[in-house]
């Protein structure tokens, strides 16, 4: 199975659960590109446009995930990107909409953490195709 | 609202009923005084009225606008913590009245859980931004806010270590063992050592607020209790690059209290005295006893401990976040245990700190006397 070379940015300030998510994405073949904070996430999402964003709700004791997608899906070039949330803060994608940026996309995912892997990888190879 | 005894006030405006009466439910429960508003005209008397720690405020309103509201919160007292509600279609706007000066925001629907968590931040905030002059924190609000403080704690090292195990698991089974596999193990370990110091701290507390672990009042020797703790940590402080230093006088000094709580008390001191030095530096402890009181001053070489943090040390989980600074380890809760105990004993704690040159513990206790025949009759 080959993922080509798709792209994804895992925001969480949790270095560990950063470290461990993104190794597994590399040896199924993804490019990572990792950042712990909401504002070092939508640099890296306007520099590097990834296929996927994996993001983290609560960081630096603030819902600054909620921020960092709402700056995402503000900015035309890179708002159809699909965002998995990934957080233990909240427990489904938050019923919000941004009516200048589109909101929630049907391709938008929520993930408990700990994240199942297996779950994980299902969820992307659907949203990003399983062949390049 | 500057008395300890008096639980914090918190504004509730929100012109759905439903809404506004879990809200207030909820957060009377947290031990608050909450006053609920349909309407920011009433919310806005009652925030001039009642000068609430917090206001909680939706911003999609007939009449004023939550927008207004917050500007208007900020005019009555720029120190009142505001915190946004949105529900459907309206995240711009809190985007926008984060910018204007709210704390914090929470989409609809939230669950209890994230609307305490949100609020205790904010009042946490709160307290950090008021240049307070009492000692003691509000007991009764915190004690009640506690479980929500310690589930969120103990869930991320648990997600961390479960997430490397899953992930070592799975890739054991691709065949692909990570070339980090030892240190990710060691990682592991070290959010393990995390939940456990949480779990140990969170005991100690629970029993020294019971008072079983304070029950014990027998002759301890304050001396021999820091030379033993100094052994114990010399391998931590040669891995920190840190010496340790002890100038405590030829006899024994002795206290009336419990065997683990004195310990307790002196392992945070120079565990913290350790952990917050810089490499090449020193521990010193030095104590002694003068008039009938025991003075132990526990002393770090470390970049020192900002003024405006110091009223807040010795509160439950408080840890100072700052740019640049060490990243913090600890449960938050070992300076709080310490004062506790030492409370408990009739002694008290003071710190003393400059920046670039070190902080200063300082306890003092009661000096270790005969009982008179009276008291022993109390302690069988």
């Amino acid at each position: 199975m080959t993922t080509g070379n798709k792209r994804i940015l895992l925001v969480d300030d949790d270095k560990d659960f950063v470290e461990a998510v993104a190794c597994f994405l590399e040896a199924n073949g993804f490019t990572v590109f990792r950042a712990h904070d909401g504002k070092e996430g939508v640099r890296l999402a306007k520099l590097e446009r990834p296929d996927l964003i994996l993001m983290d709700i609560m960081m630096s004791e603030r819902t600054e995930g909620f921020f960092a997608i709402h700056e995402i899906r503000g900015d035309p070039e890179i708002n159809r990107t699909p965002i998995f949330v990934l957080s233990s803060f909240c427990s489904r994608l938050p019923d919000f909409e941004i009516p200048a940026s589109g909101g929630w996309l049907a391709h938008d995912v929520f993930l408990p953490k700990p994240v199942n892997t297996v779950h994980l990888l299902e969820k992307i190879h659907q949203r990003l195709g399983k062949a390049a | 609202m500057s008395d300890p005894l008096i639980p914090e006030a918190v504004v509730v405006i929100d012109d759905d009923y439903a809404m506004r009466f879990s809200c207030g439910k909820i957060l009377s429960k947290m031990g608050l005084r909450v006053q609920v508003f349909e309407d920011g005209t009433r919310g806005l008397e009652a925030v001039t009225a009642v000068k609430p720690g917090l206001v909680v405020v939706d911003l999609k309103m007939p009449g004023i606008s939550g927008l207004e509201v917050i500007s208007r919160v900020h005019q009555i007292d720029p120190q009142i913590i505001l915190i946004v509600m949105t529900g459907y279609a309206t995240i711009d706007t809190a985007v926008e009245a984060m910018k204007s000066g709210a704390y914090d925001f929470l989409p609809k629907p939230f669950s209890p859980d994230e609307l305490r968590l949100i609020v205790n931040r904010g009042l946490e905030r709160r307290r950090l931004a008021i240049e307070s002059q009492r000692g003691e924190v509000d007991r009764a609000l915190l004690k009640r806010t506690f479980v929500t403080f310690v589930s969120h704690q103990l869930r991320s090292p648990l997600a961390a270590i479960h997430q490397y195990l899953d992930v070592l698991l799975r890739l054991e089974e691709m065949g692909d063992s990570p070339a980090r596999r030892r240190e990710w193990i060691g990682r592991c370990l070290k959010r393990t050592e995390e939940l456990q110091g949480l779990i140990a701290d969170w005991l100690t507390l629970a029993r020294v607020e019971g008072g079983t672990l304070l029950k014990e009042r027998v002759e301890v020797d304050i001396k021999s209790t820091i030379v033993n703790i100094l052994e114990n940590y010399r391998p931590m402080a040669a891995a920190e690059d840190v010496a340790l230093e002890a100038s405590l006088p030829k006899e024994e000094i002795h206290v009336r209290g419990d065997r683990t709580c004195v310990s307790v008390v002196f392992d945070n001191l120079i565990t913290n005295a350790i952990k917050y030095n810089r490499r090449g530096g020193k521990v010193t402890v030095s104590g002694g006893l003068s008039d009938g009181e025991i003075v132990v001053a526990v002393s770090d070489t470390g970049v020192g401990i900002p003024e405006k943090y110091r009223p807040f040390l010795f509160d439950e989980f408080f840890r100072i976040k700052e740019d640049g600074a060490k990243r913090t380890e600890g449960t938050g809760l070992g300076l709080h245990i310490s004062k506790r105990i030492v409370s408990e004993m009739g002694g008290s704690i003071e710190v003393e700190s400059q920046a670039g040159v070190g902080s200063t513990f300082r306890v003092h206790l009661p000096a270790w006397r005969e009982p008179s025949d009276a008291e022993i009759g109390g302690w069988q």
